[in-house]
């Protein structure tokens, strides 16, 4: 599609851009929706742990294939930030470390890992590896086509696989107890939610980075809670919150490319969190200062 | 390269760097240990991230780095955040964790952004955000007495020396409140100021280290010693002096590590942090998993061992009541390895039928028979249980029961010399 002579100016966004800008805001979507279930179970921060793991798993993966293919890296990324929530569940089981404490130890000696092997191959010229860096803030202006219809496909899976299991995702949000007692696998249930933010957090590293994509997860959740008490309806607005806040970071930070795309998201992310718990009808701040009144 | 000249060239570089490093760690210890035993790990998590608005704010209006104002950027952008996170959850109802979730991570977000877009205006390098030069540290100088000394380095010692002096001062307060915040209260201890004390001191140690380490891995030098340190030691102030150590040594090896495969130092403390905590895990002389394993294999052994004993003994009593020689089920593997065991330290010896308790071997078994059967008294008294029901707790708690318990259980039960099974209870040897 080419555009008249006369506003090509304007609209000088190439093919490429409006793709990944697509894929991002798919991502951002996706996150979202699948974050939302994370935020209700009061796990906002598992997330976490796993996503500044993921380092780890993208840096081996490129020493491993000595390319940078977005997919092989992902999943690099997705199997160390899994393997960090394995190593999160052991000391729980097997030490007399506390669950925040363990948290945090996971969290920053994965980051440290991988920081370390970054550096490393940085330090060492490897062609393509000062590439990776790219992964600590987020970077879309790199994405080609096809990854950002990858980055699409897969959180358009996650999401199906989130409202296929709706039913019993919502019972054990809201009542495990009730669950287990009438023969839900609720642990089970639960190790799948939590691969399911796994895979949102390695999917959206691109867009956010390790650093801050927890953000995707945790942010338009909250914010679309503000709103509503229904389930389906904080899914679906969560979702369009996602949307918009990667769609805003994508573009500014595709006019000013010095700015990484992680930070741009969470701040949109923040300011829609903002107006919501303000200006929300039931339970916002402005409406409850006026009811009080 | 000599050892020596690696620490003394270019005016002691890497001997300033170790020195920096490790005076940040030791400070970053003392306050991760009062926020791992507060459960306040998260918290430390938190503010690393959010000193960032602060400092980059505060270099912007002129600060230095280890500057006071930037010390008080740092601090007031701790405070926010955790306001901010309270805030979040008295108003809008969120959890903590989901809180703290949205504050740090925005507040983080807006660090970037204006080091990104001001990156012209701005002495501070985004590198240094996410995991510190400490390799440029040595290269920043003031001179003191004549010795020209890393700023960097100056700033941790203050900072350490004030944490330290704070801590020592407040010591049994601290304790107080991170053991029983209810009864502090009750005390009349300022449970509030003690907590908002521990939130500053948090920013101070995260900003002094920022410089070496970065705002991100600061967290692993906060939490990780403590939660060593925690596994070796249950005394507070154990704790707080082993995690400073740990946390120095791990600076040190880090740096070297980090110079020896060439990558970033920060990133490098953190690993070595975190295999420190894992050999703790592994191998802590009270509940490591080594010892916990070993613990559980030895008594599994023992209590093989005395079961061979004890079968062998009824084995005897079997014959010496002319009934035939119990044999209703061979003996396992592990009943024949416990055998030879016996035989080589001389408690069984062949027999006719096996094996043949020696003096030792026939003292232990009358002791492992004599609780069982005692027990089993005591239940058939006491518990109610139909015969049949008695063997298997007897089974278990046989290798329990110390002399003392025996003779009270005795004392209980009588004198009688027979269990409910109608068997001799053999007497104390």
């Amino acid at each position: 599609m080419t555009a008249p002579a006369g506003i090509e100016p304007l609209f000088a966004i190439s093919h490429n851009t409006l793709v990944v800008a697509c894929g991002v805001a798919a991502v951002g979507c996706g996150a979202g929706v699948i974050g939302c279930f994370g935020v209700l179970r009061k796990r906002a921060l598992v997330g976490d742990a796993a996503a500044h793991a993921t380092l780890v798993g993208v840096a081996l993966a490129f020493l491993a294939t000595g390319r940078r293919d977005l997919p092989v890296l992902l999943v690099g990324g997705f199997l160390s930030g899994l393997a960090a929530l394995g190593v999160l569940v052991l000391l729980r089981v097997c030490t007399r470390t506390r669950d925040d404490a363990a948290t945090a130890i996971v969290l920053s000696v994965s980051f440290g890992l991988g920081i370390t092997l970054v550096s490393g191959i940085t330090a060492r010229g490897i062609p393509g590896g000062a590439g990776l860096e790219q992964f600590l803030l987020g970077h879309t202006a790199a994405l080609t086509t096809a990854d950002a219809i990858l980055l699409a496909a897969v959180s358009a899976a996650a999401v199906l696989l989130l409202v296929l299991s709706l039913k019993e995702a919502t019972l054990i949000a809201f009542d495990s107890s009730f669950a287990a007692a009438t023969g839900w696998p609720v642990a089970i249930m639960d190790y799948f939610l939590v691969a399911l933010v796994a895979v949102m957090v390695v999917v959206g590293l691109p867009a956010a980075g390790a650093v801050l994509v927890t953000a995707l997860v945790v942010i338009p959740p909250v914010a679309a809670r503000q709103w509503t008490d229904r389930v389906p309806t904080m899914l679906l607005l969560s979702g369009v919150f996602g949307l918009a806040s990667a769609l805003f970071g994508v573009a500014v930070s595709a006019v000013v490319p010095r700015l990484a795309t992680g930070p741009l998201v969470v701040l949109a992310a923040a300011f829609i969190f903002a107006v919501s718990f303000v200006g929300a009808p039931e339970r916002g701040w402005w409406a409850r200062h006026r009811r009080e009144r | 390269m000599t050892t020596l000249s690696f620490f003394t060239d270019g005016g002691g570089m890497h001997a300033w760097a170790i020195a920096t490093a490790a005076m940040v760690a030791a400070g970053c210890a003392l306050v991760g240990t009062l926020l791992v035993v507060r459960r306040m790990s998260l918290v430390g998590d938190a503010i690393s991230h959010a000193v960032l608005p602060g400092i980059v704010v505060a270099v912007l209006a002129g600060g230095r780095l280890g500057g006071p104002l930037v010390l008080v950027g740092a601090v007031a952008a701790a405070l926010l955040t955790v306001w901010l996170t309270q805030l979040l959850r008295s108003e809008g109802g969120l959890s903590e964790d989901a809180g703290a979730g949205v504050a740090f991570t925005t507040l983080f977000a807006v660090g970037v952004v204006i080091v990104t877009a001001a990156a012209s205006r701005i002495d501070l390098d985004p590198a240094c955000v996410l995991h510190g030069l400490l390799e440029l540290v040595p290269f920043d100088t003031v001179p003191i007495l004549g010795v020209e000394v890393p700023r960097a380095f100056l700033t941790a010692t203050v900072v350490f020396v004030t944490l330290a002096l704070t801590a020592i001062a407040t010591w049994k307060l601290q304790v107080f409140t991170a053991f029983d915040p209810g009864a502090a209260r009750a005390a009349g201890v300022p449970v509030a100021a003690v907590t908002t004390g521990l939130l500053v001191a948090t920013a101070l140690a995260t900003v002094a280290g920022f410089e070496a380490v970065g705002a991100i891995l600061v967290v692993a030098m906060l939490v990780v010693p403590a939660a060593t340190a925690e596994l070796l030691t249950r005394r507070l102030h154990r704790i707080a002096v082993l995690a400073i150590l740990l946390g120095v040594v791990a600076a040190a090896i880090g740096y070297l590590a980090a110079w020896r495969w060439n990558t970033t130092a920060a990133g490098m403390i953190a690993v070595v942090l975190g295999m420190q905590y894992l050999a703790c895990v592994l191998l802590s002389p009270d509940d490591g998993l080594v010892a916990r394993l070993c613990n559980r294999g030895w008594f599994a052994w023992r209590v093989a061992c005395e079961d061979r004993l004890a079968a062998w003994w009824r084995a005897e009593e079997a014959v010496a009541r002319g009934d035939t020689f119990p044999s209703a089920e061979g003996p396992t593997l592990g009943d024949r390895v416990a055998d030879v065991w016996l035989a080589i330290t001389g408690r069984v010896s062949r027999g006719p039928r096996g094996w043949t308790l020696s003096g030792r071997g026939r003292e232990q078994a009358d002791m492992v028979v004599r609780s069982h059967r005692l027990w089993e008294s005591w239940l058939g008294r006491h518990a109610e249980l139909p015969l049949d029901h008695l063997h298997p707790p007897a089974e278990w708690i046989e290798h329990h029961l110390g002399a003392e318990v025996r003779r009270r259980i005795e004392a209980e039960v009588g004198t009688q010399a027979s269990d409910p099974h109608g068997r001799t209870i053999p007497p104390e040897p």
